[in-house]
């Protein structure tokens, strides 16, 4: 996504990707809850299978967007020097962007094709 | 019954401070609003600023923050107060004297929102024809006195006065887009959209706790923001 995502677009991501993180949580709760116990060798199973793993990286690339709207906003209210807001932005997008590359290469290190 | 009462003149206090003032027993009537203790006050020292006009919630010209939260004078009956009762002009806005803001800036973003019909098709002949129930869609919308009471108790107005609308004006905003007769929806939508103008909304929800009308601009902020997903898809 747009890092100059704003307004309506930012909103909407965030509600989406809001709504999608609560759906996730929930399904996950209830594999873990009623599943046999979770042990290495079935997050591996688990995490194999592509329908997962592609499920569990929107799951994480929703975080991310979630985090980047949510923290922006808070940016905007209170860091009102331009320069400073814009810095601490792009420190901040390189964190996310690093984290969702390092989630990405984990779960395609598990991912059976 | 004792008052603490903000008092800043520019021209010749250096920082604002809080005076006390007492008000005899007897001169305190059952039922009394706080804008008429404000005048007994005022009695005693004619300096005190504020102002007031119709005394009856209709003018929205006595909006004060009063113990800590806003409202207007004139309907706020001083028994239902803690004392002292303090009084200070509204938050986030510029102090001209006393209780006496300028309001220049709330007026601003109101003019903002072009509150007012907009109509590209040619006049009719008569009269602009509404539905009951299309006028019906305007109420909780249209009462809105122009207090300012919802935004300067708003967070996001504090923090972005100079961008973001606030609450009286959104309010104003949807009851012009809810209006079957208007035909700019589109240019309001997309005047609104971005960070600033609508979208530093964070549903805090002081805007609702305070008005005396008992409008919901937070619910009208969430109307404007369901007709431009509409609007998107």
């Amino acid at each position: 996504m747009s890092i100059h995502a704003q307004g309506m677009r930012a909103w909407l991501l965030q509600r989406l990707s809001g709504a999608y993180i609560g759906l996730y949580l929930v399904v996950a709760l209830l594999v873990i809850g009623f599943g046999p116990t979770l042990d290495y060798t079935r997050w591996h199973a688990l995490l194999s299978q592509p329908a997962i793993s592609i499920a569990t990286m929107v799951f994480f690339y929703s975080i991310l967007i979630h985090a980047w709207v949510g923290i922006r906003d808070v940016l905007v209210d209170y860091v009102q020097l331009s320069a400073l807001r814009f810095s601490i932005l792009m420190g901040l997008a390189l964190g996310l962007i690093s984290m969702g590359i390092w989630v990405s290469m984990i779960l395609f290190s598990v991912v059976s094709l | 019954m004792k008052f603490l009462i903000y008092r800043y003149d520019p021209e010749s206090d250096k920082k604002p401070f809080m005076q006390a003032f007492e008000l005899a027993d007897d001169e305190i009537q059952p039922g009394m609003m706080l804008r008429d203790a404000l005048l007994k006050i005022k009695s005693q020292d004619e300096t005190l600023a504020f102002r007031h006009s119709c005394g009856e919630g209709v003018c929205g010209s006595d909006a004060i923050n009063i113990n800590g939260a806003n409202g207007l004078g004139c309907l706020t009956a001083v028994s239902s107060l803690k004392q002292p009762i303090e009084v200070r002009p509204v938050p986030g806005m510029p102090v001209i004297r006393d209780l006496v803001v300028d309001m220049s800036q709330f007026f601003k973003h109101y003019r903002g929102v072009k509150p007012w019909l907009i109509v590209h098709d040619s006049e009719p002949e008569v009269e602009y024809l509404q539905s009951p129930e299309d006028r019906d869609k305007l109420d909780g919308l249209y009462e809105c006195i122009l207090c300012g009471c919802c935004s300067t108790s708003c967070p996001s107005f504090w923090w972005n006065p100079d961008k973001f609308r606030g609450p009286a004006a959104l309010l104003q905003s949807y009851r012009f887009l809810a209006d079957s007769r208007d035909q700019a929806t589109e240019e309001r939508l997309e005047d609104l959209d971005g960070p600033y103008r609508m979208f530093r909304c964070h549903t805090i929800m002081n805007c609702v706790n305070v008005c005396p009308k008992s409008l919901n601009p937070t619910a009208a902020i969430n109307n404007i923001k369901k007709l431009m997903v509409k609007d998107m898809v």
